[in-house]
Parts: C-alpha cells; sequence; structure tokens
C-alpha cells in the first residue's frame, strides 16, 4: 500500500483516505481528540464516537464551508472504505484515542497515533495488533524517558496533594487541558480530596462522566477560594499561581517531568513523570509485539528512534522529519 | 551516598534558601564525624586526594581536586549501556546534565548495590592514584553497573563539579554552622583561616573551632569590587581611597621563610610561570599573604594585558622571556602576616603593615600607590589620570573596611569603562546548562568583512531570561542547520557587544578575539548591514600595541 507523509497528514492514496489531516480534507481518520490532531473543516470524518464528540466541540465551520459527515467507527466495530477494510482499537492516549487498522488487498497496515501500551488513569487498555507495515509516534524515543506506572502515578499525585494541605499550603496541579487534566481529577476525587478544576479543563469532565468515571465533589476553580483544596489547572495558568503568593506548590504531571530541567520550565516542586504516550521501553513492545516488516516513525524523536530500530535489526525509517523540540511544545 | 543523593534531589524541589539549608542541616547532624567530613567536602569541593597516613586534622596538605572529562564519562557510559555515541548525543543534549543523563540511562542495567560515603570515596581515590586513561574507565564502568543510578547520578555530578539543585556554598556553611551548633559567621571565618570547610564542619562539631590556626599556602578567595556606572555615584567621596586598577592578573602571594607560591583568581596557581616574583618572595622577612596584581612592566608603566599573557602560558620561563617581559607584582592588600589573620582589621591598618612589609623592598614588588579625593572632580580627574597610565580605571576602597573574602560588598567599587564596544551579528547559537540548557543562550557572533560576515567571538552573559526565550525562537526560525548542541542561524540578529581589549587569535576567522566580550544589549532596531567592520577591530587592535 502507498503512504504518502506529507506536512499536513499521512495520505493512503489508492484508498483515498487521510490519517489526522489537519488542515481539511475530503476524507481523513481522526486518532484522537487533541487540539493537534482533531482540526480542520474536513468533507468526512472518521473517528470513535468520543473522539468525534470531542472534535465537535473544537469544531469551527467557516461560512464558505459544510459541516462535515461524522463517521462513529467504535471499537469491535469494523468498516469498508474503497476496498479497504478499517477497524479501530484502543490507543490508551487520552479518552476515545484509537489505533487504525487498515487492511487492504491483503496487507495490514497499522497507524497508532498518539499511544501507550501501559494501562491509563482512564480508558481502554491498548491491545497490540499484528500488522506487516506499522506507522508509531515516538514523543518519548529516547532511552532517558522511563515513565511512572498508573499505580505509581497515583499513589504520587494523591501523596503531594494530601503533603500540601497537611502543611496548610496549597497544592497545584498542571495538567493539560483535554486528557491528562480530567484524570488528575479523577484520580484526586476518588481519593476524597477537595478538588477545584481550572475551566479549560473542566469543560470535558461530563464526556468522562459519560464514560462512567465518577468525579465525586469537584468545584470550579475560583482564584480567590483555593485554601484547603486541591487545583488543577493548565500550563499556562501555572505562572499566575505562583504569582499569586498563596503558598501554591506546583506539581507537573508530564512526560517531560522525567527530566530535571522541567523544573525550572514549569515552576515546579514536585515532578510526575507521567504521561498519555508511551515511554521508550513501551515503544520497543509496540514494535516487537506488531511483528511489522517495516516500521515509519512520525513524530517526536523520530531520527534517532528509527536509528535505535535499525540497530536493533528492523526496517525502520523516519519519513517525516520534524525537530525534536517541535514536538516538545506539542506534547499533549 | 544513597541518602546523600536522595538529600540532594529534595534540596532541589525546594526554591527557598531556608528550605534547601533545613534540609541539608538535618542531614549533616545524623553522620557519624567520618561520614560529615566527607558529605561536606563532596558537597562543597568535590573529591579530594587523600593525604600521607599522617595527615592530621589541622595539618591540612595542598587539595589535588580529581579532574574527569567528559569524554572519558562519555565513554564509560557507552560501555556500561552499549548505547550508540550518537544517541548518546542526543541524550545528553536534551538532558543537559553528564550526571542526570548517567543515571537515567543506567535505570533497569545496574545491578542496584547500596553505597556508603566511604566506599564512594574509596573509588574516587583509586581515579585519583590511577593515570591510565582505560583503567579509570573501568572503574566508572564498574561503579555504574554496580550501584544505584540515582547514587550515581550524583556520584558523577560531584567528580563535574555541577550539583544543578540551587545549592551555593554558603548555604553549605549555613547547613554546616546549623548543624555543629554554632554562626555561619563563625564557620565563614574558620574557613577563611583553613580553606577547607570539611575539616572546619568537624572542628565545630567537636568544639574546635577556636583552636583553627590561619594557614598559608591554600588560595583564598579574593575580596571583589562592585562596579560603579558613572562617577557620580559615588557617595561621600572623602570617605573612599581611590587606587589605579590594573589590567593585570589579580593575585595572592603567600610567603612563608623561603617558600613562595602565587595563586591567581580562579584559585590557579601560577608560581611557576613568575620566578623573578617569587625570588623576590623569598627575601621578604617574616610570613605574610599579600593580595595584589601581576603586571608585565616596563619603564614605570604597565603593558598591555596581551603581553603578559605570553608569559601565563610556559611552563619553563627562560631568562630571556623574563628579559624580554619583565613582571613585577604590585601589592595592594595584606590578609596576614606574622601568623594573624587580618581580614578584621580596618583598611587603613592593613595598608600600614603592607607598607612596612613592602616599603624597603626593590624591584619588581611595588606598592599600589593611594589617593584620596574631596569631590566627583577630583574622582574623575585621577580616572583620566589613570588611563593615560595605561590602566584600566579606578578601584576605590572604603575607610574603615574589613577585608571579605569572596565578597562584591560594596566597600570596594570599581570605575572602568569598556576598551570598546562593537555591534556584531549572530552566526552560531548554542544551548546552555542547567537551567538554561532547554534555550539557545551562548552566541557566535561577526563582524562584516566585504560581502559577508566572519566571526569574533563568543558570549552569553548580559541578557534577561526574556529576552534569551525571545531569541531562542526568533533563532530556532533562522537556523539553517544543527550539530548536536549547536545550530547554525542566518545573519540576522544584531547585539551589542562591549569588551575590554583585542587580540589577535586563530580561533575565529577574523584573526581577531575579544577580552571578556558581553553583551550590552539586543539591537533589534539594527540590521546586519549596520553592523561594524572588520576594520574597525583592526584599528582597535594597533591603537592596543600603542
Amino acid at each position: 500500500m502507498e503512504i504518502q507523509f506529507r506536512e499536513e497528514g499521512i495520505f493512503l492514496p489508492e484508498i483515498g483516505l487521510w490519517l489526522d489531516n489537519i488542515t481539511g480534507c475530503a476524507a481523513t481518520w481522526i486518532s484522537h481528540g487533541h487540539s493537534d490532531h482533531a482540526r480542520g473543516c474536513h468533507g468526512k470524518a472518521i473517528g470513535t464516537s468520543t473522539t468525534l464528540r470531542f472534535y465537535r466541540m473544537r469544531l469551527s465551520v467557516g461560512d464558505n464551508e459544510e459541516e462535515p459527515e461524522m463517521i462513529p467507527l467504535d471499537f469491535g466495530q469494523s468498516m469498508d472504505w474503497n476496498g479497504a477494510r478499517l477497524t479501530p482499537f484502543p490507543a490508551s492516549h487520552i479518552l476515545g484515542a484509537a489505533q487504525l487498522l487498515v487492511e487492504w488487498q491483503g496487507e495490514r497496515l497499522v497507524y497508532t497515533g498518539d499511544v501507550k501500551l501501559r494501562q491509563p488513569l482512564c480508558g481502554e487498555t491498548t491491545e497490540s495488533i499484528p500488522c506487516d507495515r506499522l506507522i508509531i509516534e515516538s514523543t518519548f524515543g529516547l532511552p532517558i524517558y522511563k515513565l511512572l506506572s498508573r499505580d505509581e502515578a497515583i499513589e504520587r499525585i494523591v501523596r503531594f496533594a494530601r503533603g500540601c494541605l497537611e502543611e496548610n499550603t496549597t497544592p497545584a496541579f498542571i495538567g493539560y487541558g483535554l486528557g491528562r487534566g480530567q484524570e488528575i481529577v479523577h484520580v484526586l476525587c476518588q481519593a476524597g480530596i477537595p478538588t477545584a478544576v481550572h475551566g479549560a479543563i473542566a469543560k470535558f469532565i461530563p464526556v468522562y462522566q459519560d464514560h462512567g468515571y465518577a468525579f465525586p465533589g469537584w468545584e470550579p476553580y475560583q482564584a480567590k477560594s483555593i485554601s484547603g483544596k486541591a487545583l488543577v489547572v493548565v500550563p499556562t495558568h501555572g505562572s499566575a499561581l505562583e504569582a499569586s503568593g498563596k503558598n501554591v506548590r506546583i506539581a507537573y504531571v508530564s512526560g517531560w517531568a522525567a527530566l530535571d530541567n522541567a523544573r525550572t520550565r514549569a515552576n515546579a516542586e514536585e515532578l510526575i513523570p507521567y504521561s498519555d504516550h508511551a515511554d521508550f521501553d513501551e515503544l520497543l513492545s509496540l514494535v516487537a509485539q506488531s511483528g511489522a516488516r517495516h516500521i515509519d516513525v512520525v513524530h517526536g524523536y523520530t531520527v534517532p528512534f528509527a536509528t535505535i530500530l535499525q540497530s536493533q535489526g528492523y526496517s525502520a525509517a523516519a519519513p517525516q522529519r520534524t525537530s525534536a523540540r517541535t514536538n516538545i511544545e506539542a506534547e499533549g | 551516598m544513597d541518602r546523600l543523593a536522595l538529600v540532594c534531589e529534595d534540596i532541589a524541589k525546594y526554591a527557598s534558601r531556608l528550605k534547601k539549608v533545613s534540609l541539608l542541616a538535618d542531614y549533616f547532624r545524623g553522620l557519624s564525624d567520618e561520614d560529615l567530613l566527607l558529605a561536606v567536602q563532596f558537597l562543597s569541593s568535590g573529591p579530594v586526594l587523600e593525604g600521607p597516613a599522617n595527615h592530621t586534622l589541622f595539618a591540612v596538605e595542598e587539595k589535588i581536586k580529581l579532574s574527569i572529562g567528559g569524554s572519558l564519562l562519555r565513554d564509560a557510559l557507552q560501555t556500561a549501556t552499549g548505547w550508540d555515541p550518537k544517541i548518546l548525543g542526543i541524550c545528553y543534549s536534551e538532558v543537559g546534565d553528564s550526571g542526570e543523563t548517567t543515571g537515567l540511562l543506567l535505570r533497569g542495567i545496574s545491578a542496584g548495590e547500596p553505597l556508603s560515603l566511604q566506599e564512594a570515596n574509596a573509588i574516587y581515590q583509586q581515579l585519583f592514584r590511577t593515570r591510565l586513561t582505560a583503567r579509570k574507565r573501568e572503574l566508572l564502568v564498574g561503579a555504574f553497573r554496580r550501584y544505584r543510578p540515582l547514587t550515581i547520578k550524583y556520584f558523577v555530578k560531584i567528580i563535574t563539579r555541577g550539583l544543578r539543585i540551587g545549592l551555593m556554598e554558603k548555604m553549605v556553611e549555613e547547613a554546616v554552622a546549623a548543624a555543629c551548633g554554632t554562626t555561619p559567621a563563625a564557620i565563614r571565618d574558620a574557613n577563611n583561616r583553613l580553606g577547607d570547610l570539611a575539616f572546619v564542619a568537624l572542628a565545630a562539631r567537636r568544639g574546635e573551632l577556636e583552636s583553627i590556626e590561619a594557614q598559608l599556602f591554600h588560595p583564598m578567595e579574593f575580596m571583589l569590587a562592585k562596579p560603579l556606572e558613572r562617577v557620580e555615584d559615588l557617595p561621600s567621596p572623602p570617605d573612599w581611597i581611590v587606587e589605579d586598577k590594573y589590567d593585570g592578573i589579580r593575585s595572592q602571594a603567600h610567603f612563608d621563610s623561603g617558600q613562595v607560591r602565587i595563586f591567581s583568581r580562579g584559585m590557579e596557581e601560577v608560581t611557576n610561570a613568575f620566578p623573578e616574583v617569587v625570588e623576590a618572595f623569598t627575601k621578604v622577612g617574616g610570613s605574610g599573604l599579600i593580595d595584589g596584581e601581576l603586571l608585565a612592566y616596563r619603564d614605570g608603566r604597565a603593558l598591555n594585558f596581551n603581553v603578559l599573557q605570553q608569559r601565563i602560558a610556559r611552563k619553563q620561563v627562560r631568562a630571556t622571556l623574563i628579559a624580554e617581559i619583565p613582571v613585577v607584582f604590585v601589592g595592594y592588600d595584606v590578609l596576614y602576616h606574622n601568623g594573624e589573620l587580618l581580614l578584621h582589621r580596618p583598611f587603613e591598618e592593613r595598608r600600614r603593615i603592607l607598607e612596612e612589609t613592602f616599603r624597603p623592598l626593590p624591584m619588581p614588588l611595588l606598592l599600589s600607590p593611594q589617593h584620596t579625593i574631596a569631590t566627583h572632580d577630583d574622582l574623575e580627574e585621577l580616572f583620566l589620570a589613570a588611563r593615560a597610565r595605561g590602566n584600566e580605571g579606578l578601584l576605590l576602597k572604603r575607610r574603615g573596611s574589613i577585608y571579605e573574602p569572596g565578597k562584591r560588598s560594596g566597600a570596594w567599587h570599581k570605575l572602568k569603562r569598556p576598551y570598546g564596544t562593537l555591534d556584531v551579528v549572530i552566526t552560531a547559537a548554542e544551548q546552555g546548562n542547567g537551567r538554561r540548557a532547554t534555550v539557545f543562550s551562548d552566541y557566535t557572533f561577526a563582524v562584516r568583512s566585504g560581502q559577508g560576515f566572519v566571526n569574533i567571538g563568543k558570549a552569553y552573559s548580559g541578557l534577561t531570561d526574556t529576552e534569551i526565550k525571545q531569541l531562542t525562537k526568533l533563532l530556532r526560525s533562522a537556523s539553517t542547520d544543527k550539530f548536536g548542541r549547536v545550530m547554525l542561524v542566518r545573519p540576522e540578529i544584531v547585539l551589542e557587544v562591549a569588551f575590554d581589549g583585542v587580540q589577535k587569535s586563530s580561533r575565529h576567522k577574523s584573526g581577531y578575539a575579544l577580552r571578556f566580550p558581553r553583551i550590552l544589549r539586543w539591537r533589534p532596531d539594527k540590521r546586519p548591514e549596520d553592523c561594524d567592520d572588520i576594520a574597525q577591530v583592526e584599528a582597535l587592535y594597533k591603537a592596543s600595541l600603542q
């Protein structure tokens, strides 16, 4: 199957389907609901129901544009598309995130989108899909990145929050607007810790509730009343909190928190290296379990990770050259 | 050592100086005497070569520092992990710290055995004693494979002398004071006498601080002068004593009955480069520690620093070179005299002792001339006269002030104006280290030459963090190529740099290098074609030879 790696997304010309097109096209698969994937006004948008719900929340349709046709494709379902068969599998990234299996003329292609292998805080656990060709991300594709498991992350988040509250200080967690943010709120609420949530994160909570995740006792964040509560805010709000001088102590929950230099970047006291992306070892496992005869690496440390795969005997390439730094800013 | 690593990780978390000091003090309190000695030493000076067996508490030998280069550490890490050097290079660049990278990459590889401070010291001692690179590498690889990754992170940071946990030497002193039940001032004072914080800590714990006698022959920190922007900024001119500021090497001469050693700033020993000065000090009676300046000097006049520099590089100085480039030592303060430390005596009294010691002496020992002033106009006049004598400017010392090693307290001021400034364009940028690991903070810059640009220097100080962030964005978009941490950029961004001199140099394509280049300001108002020309640099160089 021919695969074209382009700036605006990945294109499969024989079946006329884009994968995560971000500028607007006739038909695309949307792997998950983050704004750097679920964007652009498309003719047809295929994704899990949850992903399409996030996409619709973000969508702005221009005057001369038509409302996209939404084609839900959920786990356990398959659909035919221009002679190919499309089947989604969980990607454990954020709620609704999916890998896509494309079967065409006897060849199996898997596009992971953003993926991790371990059980997420919220969402389905990833399945490994045997395939011939694998297109995988490498946000944390260097051996320096080893991240916490789900249970370790829960323990660290709760311990930090309780420790701060016991000392009459205010714990503030920095998480991304969609995914990490709701997951941290969920963990804190489940532990019985009063939690105030920034609006950019709170607006997606109903979607999580609809999937059965409980958020007992959360309240909207108000700058005036923060004491005695844990705060969950988006990264851009972290410096405002720090400047408020109200005894706020910041925890940064991110894969980038694996390195000490994240501390100054996030102005954080506590670094909790947990991510909705796979760490280095998980990426290697995903590759090994797929049994693919060729691997294309498309995000993050593409060149070094492809080089590492080659040195381990795989046929691998980094077809899309993006600098590692550009992707650091794009995580989440 | 495992505990030390955990304590350091904890210290890194907190911005509060009090919190850092209290964490460290708690740790010190729980240590045995032997462990306290090592922990303080590792955190303050790094590993130290152990002296002979008869080494006693107060007879401290010269401290030799462990020197292991980045490439050896990288080699050892490559052997221990099996990672390709290219992949390792990218990892180092993302992390920005050798010890941290090592710790991160050893997870899942090392056996995770515990390591005590004593055992860590034993490995450092073996590293000191072997001269074979292969053996050093073997020792490092062995340690990397055996002990806990987090411990190895700090084991390496202690070798590279950069903990990067926001812990300054002064905080270690404060923690020692808190843990040993005394005041930071008493610790600092004892440390000035002895020059070894680890032994000071032990003495403090035993209540023996008073018995620490001043020791010569260990470099003491120099007192520093605060820059004075304008003549008019000096409060109350009659309170100040004025001396010339020389363009030489700030040095301290230690002497005691024929034994002489000279240390420059940066605590380098330069004794061997200046035999005629050493010879002169052997004839000075008694013992002493003189703060002063080494200068190239002919016909009653200081020569340019460029001339003096030719003397520093030599290991062996031949008689012809001594005749060709005569050197003097201009004394301006005395910190120790015949067994007594004079730091707390008023400046005028120290000066009187210095004059008694120095006055009867012939060349090459000189006394720095002093002046008094009544008005700001007097100061301006003295400044111009100092410049006319070929000196950099003036030093102002407040009457009655004490000598504060390592401090820029404002009891001393310096008045100088840069030798020159140039408008230059950035041609390459490099990622910084530590706090600046994620931004491009080190800039190579160029002046115009014909239709193009030629590099002339590199600078990394003078801009604010916000400016560096903004520049990083602009530089990334102007990038043409990247090699590891260095990025080549289109010549678009103009800086104004100040410097203290121009030298011939083969390091840069222009054939010249600037002394102490620093960034004065970013000039977004200027275009690359507004930059200065290589002819300007040539003219400045020629003028400096006059």
